[in-house]
């Protein structure tokens, strides 16, 4: 009962943050059509810009500086450098962010070194929320998934409720006939690859404090914010959104089951058989939980690439 | 097809390729190994790439699985099997050819940025579950073998192994180049260019693009094999995404659109790495640069630019290219040493020998050093060298692209958009 409440709790904040990066990612692969292989390393770069700022003016001045700067570079990869090959076509623009993505990890490599930095949470915010069956639950955790929460409501409330959310869906869905309309496309679609942007920087900025924040931590998390919005449906926010939980939750729990083929099989007499087979079957889920993720993403790019709440066409 | 010019060169590379080894130091015969086996992986990755249009992330799953295949062949020799050495990478190619049609039965059935995930996804499941098998790849550590003698090779000298490594790329690569011209190869082209005209010509697309992923991996696990010969160990690293975005760089920086293409990438990168890497720590900022670069300015490659200019080199004036050309060199010579002077300065300032200095002088900013001289990190001259760099560089490079497009437009070339940037790639490695 404690490892699964504690797990859930884990679960779900992890799902959230996950949620926070891969929100820009499906937005501006639904808008643009672009899979940004650098988007992961937007929330590496706000981790650090986070950490270079914080060292100097203070945690919370961090935290609301990364996202901008962290935005603002992606405005200018979106304004001056997407054009120049997108007339050669997608594959092209995913070389260029995939270039892109290696610029930014050894840029980062260039100024920080090539090892964890000692970005840390403020002495104020280290406290136990509440503890449960005797251990105490970091604040922390919560705050880092009340910020994913609070930023889903007011990404919600932009797109669904305000004038300039229709102009942003309406670009999505025709942007020919927005343009036609009267309405700056261009700038609009610099404005969504900003604010993605800046939302994995945010994401950075807030969990670098709490997970280690070094060089790799873009690419480790890259691989599974794919996976992610794979998932969930490429495009769809809320696809997103259930899939970063389901994906949160799962690697929360595998990691304390030892589970395997072989007690599968043991239920129907065959255990011992399959323990002297051994090799996948008797691979326990805590060591594979790393890979459940890719299968999932295989599966669903080959049953239902649109998803689980993508549309087809 | 074959011009008398093209087999010329090739008959040199060739034996340039036999004759000089033996003469080279040890390291140097070990980086050529390398360089084979590059231009291997990175033509085998292009069959899939450039010809059929199928743009995998995770071609390292191939390549490994061919290294770990001819281990086990090779452990097998070792316990008395009877196999000629020689012939190892047979097994390469065929754990290749097997998984390559597994794997591309699924990945082919989707297309575009979906198939790029697809072969993601796979070589990911092959990278996260190798290390938990330990029968098969080793777990963490790997597998090990020796390289057995037969008929008289010892195979102990990195010089056979080179050998037996050229003799193997050259006949894979022959086999590669034939396959492209069978009417297979060029219905590939097709697929790529128009696959529904393809299928309503009564081909079936799935089946012909199952058979050039196989034969791409199969290609791919032969170069996986060769590595194991000559490293005779392998582990599960061999199947990370940084080997997976290695073979795209160098294809892509060569060339995606000729054959050759890749090769030129191949060794330019591996050469690259070779050299600089002792040299820098950034080299790996500077490959991605140089990468961006090309995507950027001259998206068809360093081949693609080579293939324009020799397209019909006697119809151009080159004394009157000259010029600009020379003009645009100077200005990306200039524009990389600022980039360069600008990066190594960030990485001393910035690395740990000089925080401690920094520590150690009580704070006060201590001299450093750099390409053999001192500067004061404080000090005017310091950033007005790579400033005067820049701006001179950039000026010079604008001018000299102007003159090379009014050159080419008198010319009367239609390509020029091509042309257009042969100078930041120069400039910038």
């Amino acid at each position: 009962m404690e490892f699964a409440l504690i797990s859930a709790l884990n679960g779900v904040t992890y799902g959230l943050l996950l949620f926070m990066v891969s929100a820009g990612l499906t937005l501006i692969f639904g808008m643009m059509g672009v899979l940004n292989f650098a988007h992961a390393s937007f929330y590496m770069l706000g981790a650090y810009v986070a950490f270079a700022v914080s060292s100097h003016f203070g945690f919370w001045t961090g935290l609301i500086v990364a996202p901008v700067i962290v935005g603002f570079v992606g405005m200018l990869v979106e304004r001056y450098l997407l054009p120049r090959v997108h007339a050669h076509g997608h594959a092209h623009e995913l070389l260029l962010t995939f270039g892109l993505a290696m610029i930014i990890e050894e840029v980062i490599k260039l100024f920080f070194g090539d090892f964890p930095v000692n970005y840390q949470m403020p002495e104020t915010m280290r406290f136990a929320a509440f503890s449960v069956f005797g251990s105490d639950y970091p604040f922390y955790r919560l705050f880092i998934g009340a910020t994913a929460i609070v930023m889903f409501a007011v990404l919600w409330y932009l797109l669904a409720r305000t004038r300039v959310g229709i102009v942003v869906r309406a670009a999505e869905r025709l942007p020919a006939m927005a343009e036609a309309l009267g309405h700056n496309i261009p700038i609009v679609f610099m404005g969504v690859f900003g604010v993605g942007a800046a939302l994995a920087g945010l994401a950075g900025a807030v969990a670098g404090a709490f997970y280690p924040t070094n060089p790799n931590m873009g690419l480790e998390l890259g691989v599974i914010v794919f996976v992610v919005v794979v998932v969930g449906g490429l495009g769809s926010l809320k696809g997103s959104l259930l899939a970063s939980l389901m994906i949160g939750l799962f690697s929360s729990f595998a990691v304390g089951l030892d589970w395997s083929l072989a007690n599968l099989f043991s239920l129907v007499g065959l255990g011992e058989w399959a323990r002297s087979i051994g090799g996948l079957l008797t691979l326990e889920l805590s060591s594979i939980s790393a890979t459940i993720p890719f299968a999932l993403m295989l599966i669903v790019l080959l049953v239902r690439p649109a998803g689980l709440m993508g549309e087809r066409n | 097809m074959m011009q008398t010019r093209n087999l010329f060169l090739i008959a040199v590379v060739l034996l340039v390729l036999v004759a000089i080894p033996p003469f080279l130091e040890l390291d140097w015969q070990n980086a050529l190994v390398n360089i084979l086996i590059a231009s291997l992986f990175a033509l085998a990755f292009n069959l899939l790439s450039g010809q059929a249009g199928l743009l995998s992330f995770g071609h390292a799953a191939y390549f490994g699985m061919g290294a770990f295949a001819t281990l086990h062949l090779m452990q097998a020799i070792e316990d008395g099997l009877v196999f000629p050495t020689p012939l190892l990478p047979l097994a390469g190619a065929a754990i290749g050819l097997l998984i390559g049609i597994v794997a591309g039965f699924f990945a082919t059935m989707r297309s575009g940025v979906y198939f790029a995930l697809v072969t993601l996804a796979i070589a990911e499941l092959f990278h996260s579950l190798t290390p938990h098998l330990q029968g098969l790849f080793g777990g963490e550590a790997g597998i090990s073998s020796m390289r057995m003698p037969w008929q008289g090779f010892s195979f102990g000298s990195v010089l056979e192994v080179y050998y037996l490594t050229l003799a193997w790329v050259v006949l894979s690569i022959l086999l590669l180049w034939a396959f492209t011209r069978t009417p297979f190869g060029r219905l590939t082209l097709a697929l790529r260019d128009n696959e529904q005209r393809v299928r309503f010509l009564g081909y079936n697309a799935h089946a012909s693009k199952v058979i050039i992923f196989a034969v791409s991996a199969m290609f791919s696990g032969i170069a996986g094999g060769l590595l194991a010969i000559s490293n005779e160990t392998a582990n599960y690293a061999l199947f990370s995404s940084h080997i997976s975005a290695q073979v795209v760089l160098q294809t892509f920086v060569g060339g995606a659109t000729i054959f050759f293409g890749p090769v030129i990438g191949a060794v330019s990168f591996t050469l690259f790495a070779y050299l600089i890497s002792d040299l820098t720590r950034s080299w790996l900022f500077y490959q991605g640069l140089i990468f961006v670069l090309v995507m950027l300015y001259a998206p068809m490659g360093i081949g693609g630019v080579l293939q324009h200019h020799l397209r019909d080199v006697r119809r151009k004036d080159w004394a009157q290219l000259a010029g600009p050309y020379s003009l645009a060199a100077l200005g990306g010579v200039l524009v990389a040493g600022g980039v360069i002077y600008l990066t190594e300065t960030v990485s001393v300032l910035f690395g740990e020998e000089y925080a401690v200095e920094i520590r150690n002088a009580g704070g006060v900013l201590p001299n450093y050093h750099l390409f053999g001289f001192q500067f004061d990190p404080s000090g005017i001259v310091t950033w007005i060298i790579p400033v005067l760099l820049l701006a001179a560089g950039f000026g010079i490079l604008m001018k000299g692209r102007q003159a090379i497009l009014r050159c080419w437009e008198t010319l009367g070339q239609d390509q020029a958009e091509s042309s257009e940037e042969a100078q930041p790639q120069g400039g910038a490695s």
